[in-house]
């Protein structure tokens, strides 16, 4: 019993610290160790239900052992903000009135296309229809719209350009290259190492954001037949 | 709140005496169990050992494992069953040499089962 109590507890814990290294991205609305046990009870109910051979008690300590874990963590979650932080982590501002904030998606293990997945799971398409988007502890989007978002958006914005780095197969649905992108970051006064994001519509409305720069909307010059 | 703290008091002395009690009574029940072998192995020796006596010291073990089913893993008991059994078959047929091979397992048993029990690092890595 103590010794199926202490792996338990080993075993939460290291789930605990593994769930928060990997960031905002493996959990889905609910708190870190929340996840956690709905992760491993059903595993923990059905094993000793399963196999005859495991005596029933082992299911039934390590449950017990789990629910006073929970109890146990949801307390000093509640006690204070250090606790908070620690057990659960804090939410990040992922867009601010400077626009999308890489390092923080980065510390969160998310990349500029999951910020834009979350987005457009709450019906928003343009990274400049929001002025500050949050990725709360429990890996759910608060967006605050911008008071100036378009209201009617006929193209869905396409990443061009991640990081520094093309996205080809986008670049040639706008019917666009390598060269023509370059060419419109240097006249923007940007190399596409400096360039964080890019993404451009089918009406070539640009989101342009350099590293440690504001955001900037601007136009593409799109070649005719583009049908995006 | 009140009531959360309550119920986590209580799981925790559930727990705790669950343990206690729980290593106390596999340790005195494989302790006598051990016992009982040691005294099957001497008369197994000293071949004076009749059927009889496997079958006492197998009355023995059938009382204590429908208790120790709650706490052991099933697969270890069968393991003492199938020992016992074989030992019984040998000290019928005076094969004290195998006999005694077999009891020495069942000792063996006897003494390492309970420690499972115990808080080692062996046990919770």
């Amino acid at each position: 019993m103590i010794v199926t109590f202490i792996r338990t507890t080993v075993i939460f814990i290291t789930l605990v610290v593994v769930m928060r290294l990997m960031g905002k991205r493996q959990i889905g609305e609910m708190q870190p160790f929340e996840f956690i046990v709905t992760l491993i009870i059903a595993d923990l109910a059905c094993i000793p239900m399963a196999d005859v051979s495991i005596p029933l008690v082992y299911g039934i300590v390590a449950i017990l052992a789990l629910f006073l874990l929970h109890q146990l963590l949801s307390i000093l979650e509640t006690s204070g903000n250090f606790f908070k932080k620690v057990i659960s982590g804090k939410p990040s501002v992922v867009i601010d009135t400077n626009g999308v904030n890489i390092s923080e998606l980065k510390s969160n293990n998310l990349g500029v296309d999951d910020l834009i997945e979350a987005m457009r799971a709450q019906g928003y398409f343009s990274l400049d229809d929001l002025s500050y988007a949050i990725f709360e502890s429990n890996g759910k989007l608060s967006p605050l719209e911008n008071p100036n978002k378009q209201k009617t958006l006929s193209s869905v914005p396409l990443l061009v350009v991640n990081q520094g780095k093309i996205n080809d197969y986008n670049a040639t649905l706008i019917k666009s290259n390598n060269e023509k992108i370059t060419a419109f970051l240097k006249e923007k006064g940007l190399s596409l190492k400096n360039t964080e994001i890019m993404t451009i519509d089918g009406n070539g409305r640009v989101y342009l954001k350099g590293k440690n720069k504001k955001y900037a909307i601007e136009n593409f010059p799109l070649t005719e037949g583009v049908k995006w | 709140m009140v009531k959360t703290l309550i119920s986590m008091i209580c799981v925790f002395l559930l727990l705790t005496f669950g343990a206690i009690y729980e290593t106390n009574f596999v340790q005195r029940q494989f302790g006598e169990f051990h016992e009982v072998l040691t005294e099957l192995y001497q008369k197994v020796d000293e071949q004076t050992a009749v059927e009889d006596d496997v079958y006492a010291v197998q009355n023995n073990w059938l009382d204590k494992k429908r208790v120790l089913h709650i706490f052991i893993p099933h697969n270890e008991i069968k393991e003492v069953d199938l020992w016992l059994s074989e030992s019984a078959t040998l000290v019928r047929d005076k094969e004290w040499k195998d006999a005694i091979s077999k009891i020495e397992v069942l000792k063996e048993l006897a003494e390492q089962i309970p420690k499972t029990f115990l808080i080692a690092w062996e046990n919770i890595l």
